[in-house]
């Protein structure tokens, strides 16, 4: 598209924004937007515009500026927190992956003396659940090293599991 | 010999959280600078996003959410010497960015969908003597062709300002400015050639 450009628009231009359009302005002025259409486009727009926004600010809702400052603040206090509070969900991450490590590496280890009970067992003769409840009591180490890991790694997943329920809340 | 500091998490955050915090960014204008500038600059920004837009009650929603954002944002603390017209730019680059993300969203899918406001935004928007004229001439006209209008011809922006609010290239303004006023200029004129023959 060629831009046809008139020599005289920009002199149009500024009697239309200083409002001096078309009471003060020159009548040579005058008759030469009347004959060129790029300056008529541009007087019929202008015109229509500067209306339309005069009307639509006289109508316009507008709401206290108070309401959207506290607003604003809230958000950039909420912002501030949200970048305080990323390091420490790091924090419980960390600690969590730990106790599943500790838990996993714990049952790994447990798991090799239960299997290689379960083999001994056939030759023990134990068949019964009170004989065989009877003969791990009396194995009072044995019992003691699965039993308190155990129920330190449920205490710790089960605080941490609790923790991160109560956060998310 | 130096006294250990207590951890940057364990000091900010109470006072965070207890509203009496000195935040990460201070508030880039005081509550008083905030009120004046606003009475002076919301009018016309409201008169912007509802004609462009088409649509008051988006209009209302768009205006409160840029000043918000007008306000978290750094810009009146970097820009703090360059006064109220560029503040003014700055809040219309911003009204702009929410007009270009809402029309990028999916539209509703069916008529059931749509709000109420919708239908009560044409029937006002229909009232109005000006928009009666304007209002079926923007409408046909794209929702870019409508900004840049509106910020050369009823805000008086040059073509760098609005180079500067609508993120285009300065030197296409120009050409699409002058299609798009072309272009309304004859909708406008049929429009008005139309009426006369009614009347």
């Amino acid at each position: 598209m060629i831009l046809n450009r008139c020599a005289h628009e920009s002199e149009v231009a500024q009697w239309l924004e200083h409002g001096g359009w078309p009471a003060v302005c020159p009548a040579e002025l005058q008759a030469h937007v009347n004959a060129c259409r790029s300056c008529g486009d541009l007087v019929l727009v202008t015109e229509s515009f500067q209306r339309a926004r005069a009307e639509a600010a006289s109508t316009a809702r507008i709401s206290t500026p108070s309401a959207l400052w506290w607003r604003a603040q809230l958000r950039r206090r909420q912002a501030a927190v949200e970048r305080i509070g990323k390091p420490l969900l790091g924090a419980q991450i960390f600690a969590l992956v730990i106790c599943l490590l500790v838990g996993f590496g714990l049952l790994a280890s447990q798991a090799q003396q239960g299997i290689a009970w379960l083999k001994e067992l056939p030759q023990t003769g134990v068949y019964t659940l009170t004989a065989l409840w009877s003969s791990t009591l009396l194995d009072s180490n044995w019992t003691l090293m699965v039993l308190i890991p155990a129920a330190v790694t449920l205490a710790l997943l089960g605080g941490t599991v609790v923790y991160l329920a109560s956060e998310k809340l | 010999m130096k006294e250990p500091q207590p951890m940057q998490g364990e000091s900010v955050l109470p006072k965070v959280l207890a509203g009496d915090a000195p935040l990460a960014a201070t508030p880039p204008m005081d509550s008083d600078a905030f009120a004046g500038f606003y009475q002076r600059s919301a009018r016309p920004l409201w008169a912007y996003l509802a004609r462009v837009s088409g649509d008051p009650a988006l209009a209302d929603d768009l205006m409160q959410e840029s000043y918000v954002r007008f306000l978290c944002s750094a810009w009146p603390e970097t820009h703090n010497g360059e006064g109220e017209v560029a503040a003014r730019r700055y809040l219309f680059r911003i009204a702009t960015n929410l007009l270009r993300d809402h029309w990028r969203r999916p539209r509703p899918a069916s008529i059931e969908e749509l709000p109420e406001e919708f239908f009560a935004a044409s029937d006002r928007s229909a009232q109005a003597d000006s928009q009666a004229v304007l209002g079926p001439a923007l409408a046909v006209m794209r929702p870019r062709e409508r900004q840049l209008l509106w910020l050369a011809h009823a805000e008086d922006y040059s073509h760098r300002e609005i180079a500067e609010i609508t993120g285009l290239a300065s030197a296409s303004i120009r050409l699409l400015l002058f299609r798009a006023r072309r272009k309304i200029a004859s909708l406008l004129r049929e429009q008005a050639a139309r009426s006369g023959r009614e009347s």
